[in-house]
């Protein structure tokens, strides 16, 4: 058994197909004649240029437009007058053969890519190194591996799949994909996610390990590759495929089904996002809208700090995206655990209990906070936009950025600027302090999110990446359970909307207690979705009473987490 | 010569595609079009990869410089499809 990285989910079973681009020897074969030279040159590369179009055309119409952008992308680079004139000087300086000028120039700009601090720009020496070999194997007459004829039921094992390799698979038979290189982003685990075949990359050595024709059981979910299973791990294999084709079947007639319990509550189920390309996942997963927006994106990675206008265009196009739907964004939060030069936040010692999020923020006004939410409230204009506050403590920091939101609303209806004029103003609850005053705050605001990740932190006083106190850290402790009851009940009580956008929002043994404590909202990563959804509608909440007593009647978290799991799958 | 500044303004920077929509209007020029980044790296407007290479990120200031018959209107058309969000 080899372990990889999951790079896209299913099992997959098969007999081994190893692709293998044939060998070639580039020598720096001196050429008679310069000029004929780079005429074969200038011929390979129309051909090159003719072979991309067509692949760019085939993933068009078989994958989508998308993933045909990779394609695109190649033909810039064939097209840049840079490095063919780079290719055709080494011809002429060097009087070497075309195949060593591509080698040689193709390689050195593949090197500066790989080197560039930046995973984006590091896929471009992928490109450039395809594009390379593509070249020289239309000098020398050689083929391209054609993975569209592989008989079905094939697993391709691969060094790595070169974005036009990955463009001939035919999914009706490929069951299954494993690579030596990759990683989660790479060209051909998104191409495998898109084509829904399972995949796992990253399995060291596997050239080595597989040979062709070779029995093979994958589990992209887990990312585990079996070579020559027994027959009991076939069986295993066999049924965990069928279970997990059942269940994805399962999930999709819970596509448009609207979020209700058996009794007739209804919940509005909704997803975490990092950045407006997410939406596609949403939309996808038929999630009712988005219960956290974190901005933190457009803050990272970049030299200066994002416009107003820059943050605008970002915001309202997920506003319009979800078109009407709830989305709920939460202003900037960040503190000296993140490197942002042009911010220029000192190191703090304790950066979870320092300056942070609504205290950074509140005391950068000018530059950070009132950019933000001008922004935030121009593109309310467009949708269903709420804001959240993060990490509030005391009342005075939820009526200072009101004041504040106030203010810019005066300033935008003087300059006769649209927005959103009863935009709901909510906080993140993920302090012990917003806890214990939620009766209060909650008059204050029109709704809460819990952050159940940092809540627990926070009342546990555990370090989540601290491995050695790491069994403090569960949201299953009492301790942790009282508090979530607590913000619940007051949210109810003041009339206002109680969501939770931690990661216990899709916990199925979460599910059920949050049911009970009466929940509106769960916010949750958008694959999901969809198995929360039935979950929350084969539940009824009056039933769900008595089992969130007996669970609140224990002492330790293992106790309630015991409790929780016997009574989900009995 | 004729020299102007613009910031970039691509949520991603300069990359594959937004380098690309550049490239593509630089070459509808005769002049030469080239770019010059806060640490001094010098580009070829021409080309992706040179572009590319200059690893130019969103928020950064960019002053392209044009040389030859068409250059003002080389450089007005630069800044105008930067301004415009280069396809984003």
């Amino acid at each position: 058994m080899f372990k990889g990285t999951n790079a896209s989910a299913g099992i997959g079973i098969g007999k081994a197909a190893i692709i293998k681009e044939e060998e070639m020897v580039i020598r720096p074969d001196k050429v008679a004649s310069v000029e004929t030279e780079v005429t074969r040159f200038r011929g390979a590369l129309a051909d090159t240029v003719a072979q991309t179009k067509a692949l760019e055309e085939t993933l068009a119409t078989r994958v989508g437009q998308k993933e045909a952008e990779i394609m695109q992308g190649h033909l810039m680079l064939l097209a840049d007058p840079m490095l063919t004139g780079e290719i055709e000087e080494a011809i002429k300086r060097d009087s070497v053969c075309s195949e060593y000028a591509i080698e040689t120039t193709c390689t050195t700009y593949a090197d500066v890519f790989a080197a560039m601090d930046d995973e984006l720009m590091q896929q471009r020496a992928t490109d450039m190194r395809d594009i390379k070999t593509r070249l020289q194997q239309v000098l020398q007459g050689i083929k391209p591996v054609d993975i569209a004829s592989l008989p079905e039921g094939s697993i391709i094992v691969a060094k790595d799949l070169t974005p036009s390799m990955t463009a001939g698979i035919n999914p009706a038979n490929v069951t299954g994909i494993v690579t030596e290189l990759g990683g989660k982003t790479s060209h051909s685990a998104i191409l495998a996610r898109a084509l829904e075949i399972p995949a796992v990359v990253a399995v060291s050595n596997v050239m080595d390990k597989i040979a062709d024709g070779d029995s093979i059981v994958l589990d992209g979910s887990e990312g585990i590759v079996i070579v020559k299973p027994t027959d009991q791990e076939m069986d295993e294999y066999t049924a965990k495929r069928e279970s997990f084709l059942q269940e994805k079947k399962d999930l999709e007639r819970f596509k448009g089904v609207p979020t209700v319990t058996k009794d007739g509550v209804h919940i509005e189920l909704v997803a975490n996002i990092g950045n407006p390309d997410d939406l596609a996942k949403v939309l996808e997963y038929d999630g009712e809208g988005v219960g956290l927006f974190r901005t933190e994106f457009l803050f990272m990675d970049r030299t200066s700090m994002p416009t107003e206008e820059e943050q605008f265009e970002a915001y309202k196009k997920v506003a319009e995206g979800l078109s009407g739907k709830p989305v709920i964004i939460r202003t900037l939060d960040i503190g000296g655990d993140k490197e942002i030069p042009y911010m220029g936040l000192a190191k703090d010692e304790n950066p979870f209990l320092g300056y942070r999020a609504i205290r950074l923020c509140l005391d950068r006004k000018e530059d950070i906070y009132r950019p933000q939410l001008r922004a935030l409230l121009r593109a309310s204009a467009f949708g269903g936009i709420k804001i959240m506050i993060p990490m509030i403590t005391c009342i005075d920091e939820i009526r200072e950025a009101k004041a504040l939101i106030e203010d810019i609303k005066n300033e935008l209806d003087r300059k006769d600027i649209a927005y959103n004029k009863n935009i709901q103003i909510g906080i993140m609850v993920e302090t012990a302090a917003a806890s214990l005053m939620a009766d209060v705050f909650a008059k204050e605001v029109d709704f809460f999110s819990i952050g159940t990740n940092d809540l627990t932190q926070y009342t546990m006083s555990v370090d989540r990446g601290n491995d050695k106190i790491s069994y403090l850290y569960s949201t299953f402790n009492p301790a942790v359970l009282r508090s979530i009851r607590n913000v619940i009940k007051c949210g109810r009580e003041a009339g206002i909307m109680v969501g939770m956008c931690g990661e216990a929002a899709s916990d199925p043994l979460m599910i059920p207690l949050l049911l009970a404590f009466g929940l509106n909202e769960f916010s949750m990563s958008a694959s999901a979705i969809l198995k929360s959804r039935k979950m929350i509608t084969g539940y009824s909440t009056e039933e769900l009473l008595a089992v969130a007593d007996k669970a609140m009647s224990f002492v330790t978290a293992k106790e309630v987490e015991a409790y929780m799991k016997e009574f989900v799958n009995q | 010569m004729v020299t102007a500044k613009v910031v970039i303004r691509n949520l991603t920077g300069l990359h594959l595609r937004p380098a690309g929509i550049l490239c593509n209007k630089a070459i509808l020029y005769k002049s030469r079009i080239q770019f010059r980044t806060d640490d001094a790296t010098t580009a070829n407007a021409k080309s992706v990869l040179s572009v590319l290479g200059a690893c130019v990120k969103s928020g950064d200031e960019i002053e392209f410089i044009c040389e030859g018959e068409d250059e003002q209107e080389a450089l007005d058309s630069m800044i105008r499809v930067v301004e415009e969000g280069l396809g984003e």
